[in-house]
């Protein structure tokens, strides 16, 4: 080995270890981002804290800026079951304004479908979910919004 | 006279009453399966989806909201909906009118399971594109189940994310609508 290539050696072992390196982080913040789970939303802090007829209101109102507002936020929503409803293997809860029938919808989150079963039509709760936003049905011609991985707020 | 107008006011109520054949629910299901070989994560549903029966017509309907498809893992719900894919901000609703082809064989007032042919529209990020499905029918009692299963050509409704070209998502995903209509 000439003198040349002894000095230069060290310097491609730091760049294999420096690459190699950079290689195991990436694989496993890939990993982590892969097989994240959502988190329980029952633990999750809300972005808001809002009764489910003045919600729908603001729906109903624009649903555009609602839209922007609410959708993909975690919020807690008080009120009356007005309806519960089968939907596939658990039951979805239904808020509903009785002048407009325009509603809320929430679908439960997998380790909370219990305690959507345990509620009955006329009881006063507070659900946390996340907010999917709402739309003008045009079959029901009302507005409807939806909520996904839901969870009693205790 | 005014016994006669009411008498008649009464009669189209109960006969307005007993032509509505048409059944609603807004929990219906739809199952999004787009998982391959190399990625088995891409699959997620949607149980808020608003359906309707008219077992008269045979008219059927669905609309769903996008942001509403719920995945296990957060980052596969974000590209599911970002703008390369299902665009859900632009393109919020998705949705399916069509008609029962073969009304004449599906008995909704006698118990049983019925196969019915259903031709109708697909609508997905703003294409509009027609589909024919074969779905379950099962009569019991007032209740009526209705499942269904198809696959969609994502390239069809312009989507055409790079998951995709790299087969980690498949072109053709598999969509399952179950409806339960009380």
């Amino acid at each position: 080995m000439s003198e040349q290539q002894r000095k230069r050696s060290p310097w491609i072992k730091r760049i294999l270890i420096s690459g190699l390196v950079l290689l195991l982080a990436g694989a496993v913040i890939i990993y982590f981002i892969f097989t994240e789970k959502f988190a329980d939303t029952s633990k999750s802090k809300a972005d808001f804290t809002v009764h489910a007829m003045d919600l729908l209101h603001e729906f109903q109102q624009s649903d555009s800026l609602a839209n922007a507002k609410y959708a993909e936020k975690i919020i807690i929503v008080s009120g009356r079951v007005t309806e519960t409803e089968a939907a596939d293997t658990t039951i979805n809860i239904r808020m509903t304004d009785t002048t407009t029938s325009a509603y809320i919808i929430f679908a439960f989150q997998q380790q909370h479908l219990a305690e959507a079963k345990q509620l009955k039509v006329g009881d006063s709760v507070s659900i946390k979910g996340s907010c999917s936003g709402g739309i003008y049905s045009d079959i029901l011609e009302t507005e409807t919004v939806s909520f996904k991985r839901c969870a009693i707020n205790k | 006279m005014k016994k006669s107008i009411l008498f008649l006011a009464l009669a189209t109520v109960a006969s307005v009453s007993f032509a509505q054949k048409k059944k609603i629910t807004s929990s219906a299901t739809i199952s999004f399966d787009a998982t391959t070989k190399l990625d088995a994560l891409p699959k997620g549903d949607n149980k808020t989806v608003i359906g309707s029966i008219d077992t008269k017509k045979g008219s059927v309907a669905f609309e769903a909201i996008v942001k509403s498809f719920s995945f296990a893992n957060p980052k596969m719900q974000e590209h599911f909906n970002s703008a390369g894919w299902m665009d859900s901000d632009k393109f919020p609703k998705a949705s399916f009118k069509g008609t029962i082809t073969n009304l004449a064989d599906v008995k909704f007032t006698t118990d049983g399971t019925y196969s019915a042919t259903v031709t109708g529209n697909l609508t997905i990020h703003g294409v509009t594109k027609p589909v024919t499905t074969t779905a379950s029918i099962v009569v019991s009692g007032k209740t009526i189940t209705t499942t269904t299963d198809f696959t969609v050509a994502l390239a069809d409704y312009g989507v055409n994310g790079p998951a995709i070209g790299a087969g980690k998502v498949s072109t053709d995903p598999k969509i399952t609508v179950t409806a339960e209509f009380k």
